[in-house]
């Protein structure tokens, strides 16, 4: 013991023990963050320096090189006179660009957005506005339990059940004797070609001539869906804890001061802004870094799409599509890794936003009462 | 007469956005109950007994090495990454006062658990597969550690918070040493809590399927030896759903909701724990 003492300067071994263990364990937490960062950062060297800012800019993403025929003096190829094959002049390298994933990203979490920010407010609005004190707990249990279900299963049901249902042309299925409307992208998409400047929205150019878009059920519009189905119970769960969280006397102010129930609601979210758009940035972090379901549902073509209704694909979904076939190409695989960076430091972005809004305002409110 | 009507302008307004969130409510629900109801009643029906003892190459095929590769995946998961977030938060909560490493923890943190988890798989691909030269089931399971650690730590030290001071210095008072203090006074008091931050964490990576994707990249086998790659039920559906014949995509329903029935048994069990105690002050 009296060694143990003037060895650890007083403390007991276990002190010690546990302090240097916690203190490891937390100062791992930053050296995982480091990892991350300095991993990524030097397995997109060869992208990075091979690119350059293009990457950034340049939306052609293309593995192979591609061949550029010898032309004769007619303009038309050249044949080898032995064996008949078209002669090759040079190759084009390979090209890759990250537009059309971070286009794809934008759109579908911007989707996902608009479809769950109104209805995760008007629900969070419910929650604490309106909502009988018993039906309070199910309510918030089954929207945490829909923040818990794994992506994969909304990827299955986006793609099996959702996807069909909402592609393919306009149509009627019937229940019994209760009609309902499915191919709601064919319903849209229809309406949308006679909104004058909107038309290409839902057209797409074959041979030079405009055609109504075919949708097959998986493109960036059911992505977005999927998506916003799966943001709405993070922001709902947030936006209920941050309105719960506005003092009472600011409620009762407004309604003192004959504000209908609607006015006092809007003085609420009003009083919150901050934390609740910090909210909607952590739901825009799920949708923006979601993989799985999107794989499932974005049809992946590397490509930027007119319309919303075809195929697309997000920095996510190209990292999971292509990694496989990408392990023993560098520049392929660097390409991938600046994708991936590129997404780290995306979210790492939100995330800090998000916290800064939602954590900054409620210290903020907490130190006023 | 111009005031009445403004008034009753805003009465009805009011009224209709009332309704409007009762709407949104009850859409979101009933969303729930379809998407869940779908998946139970579609998954149902492929699930029997021999889902649950065959392998995918048996006749029939069932999912006998996936749901053992996502047990075994998650405890290894789980024996890294609850003790060293558990740590982590005891640092952040208990010895914060003598120590300038825990606002900036706290802050990555946070911002670690929200990374997209299909680039920590990338990260798990690039450190531990690459030297190693094949994809393992320690790099599925330190992969799904990485995700793990950041939660734990925050609701730990969320809930050490919690415990009152005063038991800290009743502690100390009698002649405990500190770290005597957090093993027998600090921690046993929020036991429920924590148990409740780590089966939430557990819950969360079992249902984890990218950061697997380049790591276990799963096995038609059963797999015990956790250096070779890895089944798993998240990776199984995945597979499934990119096959076309109809009793692939059954077995794929059925896969999905014993994952989900296991989800939800953790859910319910931290409902369990964190239910309002009455006999607490």
């Amino acid at each position: 013991m009296l060694a143990g003492r003037s060895l650890f300067g007083g403390r007991s071994f276990s002190d010690v023990a546990l302090h240097s263990a916690s203190t490891a364990c937390a100062s791992a937490i930053l050296l995982m963050l480091v990892a991350l960062v300095v991993v990524l950062f030097i397995a997109a060297a060869p992208s990075i320096k091979h690119f350059g800012f293009h990457f950034l800019v340049t939306s052609e993403w293309r593995p192979n090189p591609l061949p550029v025929l010898k032309l004769g003096a007619n303009g038309k190829p050249i044949r080898d006179p032995i064996t008949r094959m078209k002669v090759v002049d040079h190759y084009i390298p390979p090209n890759f660009g990250a537009v059309a994933s971070l286009y794809g990203t934008a759109l579908t979490s911007a989707l996902a957005l608009v479809l769950a920010v109104p209805l995760s407010l008007g629900a969070a609005l419910f929650l604490v506005r309106v909502a009988p004190g018993w039906m309070v707990a199910p309510v918030s249990f089954m929207v945490e339990f829909l923040a818990a279900i794994p992506s994969i299963a909304y990827g299955l049901w986006g793609m099996f059940v959702l996807g069909p249902w909402l592609g393919g042309d306009a149509r009627w299925i019937h229940f019994g004797f209760i009609p309902f409307p499915a191919g709601i992208e064919g319903w849209l998409s229809n309406i949308l070609r006679h909104v004058w400047g909107l038309r290409w929205l839902a057209e797409q150019n074959v041979n030079g001539v405009n055609v109504p878009i075919s949708t097959t059920g998986r493109d960036i519009f059911i992505a977005g869906v999927v998506l916003g189905i799966m943001v709405i119970p993070i922001i709902t769960a947030i936006g209920r804890d941050v309105l719960k969280n506005v003092p009472l006397a600011q409620i009762e102010g407004s309604i003192a001061l004959g504000a209908t129930w609607w006015q006092s609601c809007i003085e609420m979210v009003k009083f919150s802004r901050s934390a609740l758009f910090g909210a909607v940035i952590l739901g825009l972090a799920r949708a923006a870094g979601e993989t799985m379901a999107v794989l499932m549902v974005m049809g992946n073509s590397m490509t930027i799409p007119t319309s919303p209704f075809q195929p697309g694909t997000t920095m996510a979904a190209t990292l999971a599509g292509e990694f496989p076939e990408a392990s023993t190409n560098d520049l392929y695989r660097g390409a991938l890794m600046e994708v991936a960076l590129i997404l780290l430091i995306m979210s790492l972005a939100f995330n800090i936003v998000a916290r800064y809004l939602v954590v900054g305002k409620s210290s903020r409110s907490a130190m006023a009462h | 007469m111009l005031a009445n009507i403004h008034i009753a302008r805003a009465k009805l307004i009011s009224r209709i956005m009332r309704v409007v969130c009762v709407g949104c409510a009850v859409l979101i629900v009933g969303t729930l109950t379809l998407i869940t109801g779908y998946l139970l009643a579609i998954g149902i029906h492929s699930l029997n007994w021999s889902f649950f003892v065959n392998l995918p190459q048996d006749n029939p095929p069932g999912m006998r090495n996936s749901i053992e590769g996502t047990i075994i995946l998650v405890a290894l998961a789980s024996l890294v990454g609850i003790p060293m977030g558990m740590l982590a938060g005891v640092h952040l909560s208990e010895y914060e006062s003598n120590s300038r490493l825990a606002s900036p923890v706290r802050f990555v943190a946070d911002v670690l658990a929200g990374v997209p988890s299909i680039v920590v798989g990338i990260l798990g691909y690039e450190l531990l597969v690459v030297p190693a030269g094949t994809y393992s089931g320690w790099a599925g399971a330190l992969a799904l550690a990485f995700i793990m650690i950041p939660i734990v730590a925050r609701t730990t030290e969320e809930m050490l918070r919690l415990v009152p001071g005063s038991y800290r210095e009743a502690s100390i008072a009698l002649g405990a040493t500190k770290a005597r203090t957090i093993v027998s006074v600090v921690i046993p008091s929020a036991t429920g809590s924590i148990v409740t931050g780590a089966m939430l964490a557990v819950a969360r990576v079992a249902g984890e399927t990218a950061p697997l994707l380049f790591t276990a990249v799963g096995s038609p086998y059963v797999v015990h030896n956790p250096s070779k790659p890895f089944p798993s039920l998240t990776l199984r559906i995945y597979e499934l759903s990119n096959e076309p014949s109809p009793e692939a995509r059954a077995q794929a329903w059925s896969g999905i909701l014993v994952l989900i029935a296991l989800i939800f048994v953790v859910n319910l069990g931290v409902r369990y724990f964190t239910r309002p105690r009455r006999t607490h002050r």
